[in-house]
């Protein structure tokens, strides 16, 4: 499967995020011959147990969330941060859980925007938004190489890729930068060949990473 | 058989005085037209001797019916009689073909027969005008295998006639999956050397194989036979999905993959047509032999290891932009060392396809950069280009051993991008 890096946008100290930003970024891309193709969408859910006994809380998770991508419509990932795990499952497990009555929803964020083709790059440039808002919480970046699909031969590629896209951004005085975190996905038992549970590990990062972003 | 309507030998037919096939001095045409009415006659007399046989036994067991008349009586003694004179005739035109030549074949190799052979028997009764075509008219019941055993004996014998000196293996040990013999081996190498004077050595198909694995251990060779590889190709697509989904299945495919190779021993070297190079997450290179089991190669392509379908053959073109100019690169590359003309045309292409395992390391010798915009095509790409026309030092013959890189000095450590190269050509 292609690899992908998910970058996010880092704003300067003191400053936020707006619209502006976001569509000054459509027009970076453009610029570098980006085709616009179509939209794009994920959706991240934070999930908090629903326990009788109050006491046992502590045993369980306070960072499990659940994450759906566009490229696998049927597949649902579940990531528990704190303890390195993810886990691939099949969409209806949101269902189950509903159900059962073991976890609830507690936010749900949304991932959505426009995706580019430029050669055998593919772009998604998107908003973070919760689910019925329109308050904009953040900006993120997929940057897709097709033709390979390791992540240890393509880091060469990836980070040049990264490098030519910080020059072009910074030429336009933006405040703030795009920033890649690299998780450690052998923490998470994944391998070095891409998967989209690589794609659910990284989401879960920079979702860690706006929150901590946010409260600062 | 031929097959004559029983209708035919309800009345009594005119039994003819056997007609001579033609004296010598006819015309081959006349001849085979003699020979093929003789034939005819033969036929029907056949089938009158069978109905014959048939009111015979009918006669007979009416004779031992409890209320019978005399009259079957004297049907016995009458077609005993018709039976005798079917059998005469029969005999008759039976000696005139074998004189002719027709049930021998003896005479097909006669010089003045303006190409046309006698009639043949074929052993499963029909009968063959030409030597390789069966009248359509009555011939409805003759297989496709016959017609096919009998246009290949029929072209195998103007083989032989034609071409005495390809005596090659006979038909039924080309079939596949034949294991290595090595004389066989070396007599077809000693052929195509022998066609090619400027073959200095003996370098095989193996040789250069053996270095290559040698000299590059991290570049992956398999070899197959051309619809081997059609369905090798075919599978990919599925293996590779297989690979997305539970990335430690991966390594038991390459070794699963690994012990196939093993399995198969050489994949009987004469009839390779497709040489994989498989470096893994970097490229898949595919080269094609011609004709299968020599060390010519007539095409080259590049691909994306994880893309997969028939498409994917020496003459294909990946869905990667990337891979796409790589394989333009490539054929002039195959042309340039076609063009050198030395016995090491293709380990010099296969030591080239190999250097392409730096493709998302190295950086372009020109600027320095590992990734840049192709202003021609718009396009983000690593360096593609990998010169080919400086591979060789200063020598271009007298080597003692051709496939030896040192004395060869073969440069493949520079690397270009398509715009940063068209300064350097």
């Amino acid at each position: 499967m292609p690899l992908k890096w998910l970058l996010h946008w880092q704003p300067n100290a003191g400053t936020t995020v707006n619209s502006q930003i976001l569509t000054e970024v459509s027009q970076c891309v453009e610029s570098i011959s980006g085709v616009k193709e179509g939209r794009w969408k994920a959706t991240l859910t934070f999930y908090k147990p629903m326990l009788r006994d109050q006491n046992v809380a502590a045993d369980y998770p306070r960072d499990f969330l659940g994450i759906s991508l566009q490229e696998q419509p049927n597949k649902y990932y579940c990531i528990i941060r704190g303890q390195r795990i993810v886990v691939e499952a099949d969409s209806t497990i949101q269902i189950i859980m509903e159900k059962l009555q073991s976890y609830k929803s507690r936010v749900s964020l949304n991932f959505e925007g426009f995706q580019y083709q430029l050669g055998d790059f593919q772009l998604r440039v998107g908003k973070v938004v919760p689910t019925h808002s329109e308050n904009l919480r953040g900006i993120v970046m997929e940057v897709e190489y097709l033709p390979i699909s390791s992540l240890d031969k393509s880091r060469q590629i990836m980070e040049e890729f990264v490098d030519i896209w910080q020059e072009t951004v910074s030429n336009r005085s933006l405040p703030g930068h795009f920033m890649h975190i690299d998780p450690n996905f052998a923490e998470y038992g994944l391998s070095d060949h891409y998967t989209s549970q690589h794609t659910a590990v990284q989401y879960a990062s920079v979702m860690a990473q706006l929150i901590a972003t946010v409260r600062n | 058989m031929q097959q004559q309507p029983r209708a035919q030998g309800t009345t009594t037919p005119q039994t003819e005085p056997a007609e001579t096939s033609g004296t010598p001095a006819d015309a081959p045409p006349k001849q085979v037209a003699m020979a093929m009415e003789s034939l005819g006659r033969a036929g029907r007399l056949i089938a009158d001797i069978r109905i014959g046989a048939d009111r015979l036994l009918e006669a007979l067991f009416i004779t031992v019916q409890p209320h019978q008349s005399n009259k079957p009586l004297h049907l016995i003694p009458k077609e005993e009689a018709l039976m005798r004179q079917y059998l005469q005739d029969l005999r008759a035109i039976g000696r005139q073909l074998e004189d002719s030549g027709v049930l021998t074949g003896s005479l097909r190799s006669r010089s003045n027969s303006w190409g046309l052979h006698m009639p043949l028997v074929c052993p499963d009764g029909a009968v063959v005008a030409y030597a390789w075509k069966r009248q359509l008219a009555g011939q409805a019941g003759a297989s496709a295998v016959d017609r096919a055993r009998l246009a290949l004996k029929a072209f195998t014998d103007q083989k032989r006639r034609f071409f005495p000196h390809l005596e090659d293996e006979p038909f039924g040990q080309t079939s596949a999956g034949e294991s290595l013999v090595s004389k066989k081996h070396c007599s077809s190498q000693a052929s195509i050397a022998s066609r090619n004077e400027e073959l200095t050595g003996d370098i095989k198909l193996s040789d250069v194989l053996m270095h290559l694995e040698k000299e590059e251990p991290n570049v992956r060779v398999f070899t197959y036979q051309r619809l081997d590889w059609l369905k090798r190709a075919s599978s990919l697509s599925s293996s590779a999905k297989e690979n997305s989904l539970e990335s430690s299945k991966d390594h038991n495919f390459n070794s699963s993959y690994k012990l196939r190779k093993g399995s198969l021993g050489a994949v009987a070297l004469d009839q390779v047509a497709v040489v994989e190079l498989v470096v893994p997450s970097l490229f898949r290179a595919i080269v094609s032999l011609h004709p299968p089991g020599s060390i010519d190669p007539d095409a080259v392509a590049f691909f994306s290891p994880d893309e997969g379908g028939s498409y994917i053959h020496s003459r294909g073109f990946s869905v990667y932009h990337l891979y796409r100019h790589i394989s333009e690169h490539a054929v002039k590359a195959l042309q340039y060392f076609l063009g050198i003309k030395t016995d090491a045309t293709l380990y010099f292409l296969l030591r080239w396809i190999c250097s392409y395992q730096t493709l998302f390391t190295k950086v372009c010798s020109k600027c320095e950069r590992l990734l840049t915009m192709d202003r021609a095509s718009a396009l983000l790409l690593p360096p593609v280009h990998r010169p080919y026309w400086r591979s060789f030092g200063s020598k271009s013959s007298s080597t003692p051993s051709p496939l030896s890189t040192k004395d060869q000095g073969l440069d493949f450590m520079t690397a270009f991008h398509i715009g940063c190269s068209s300064d350097e050509v």
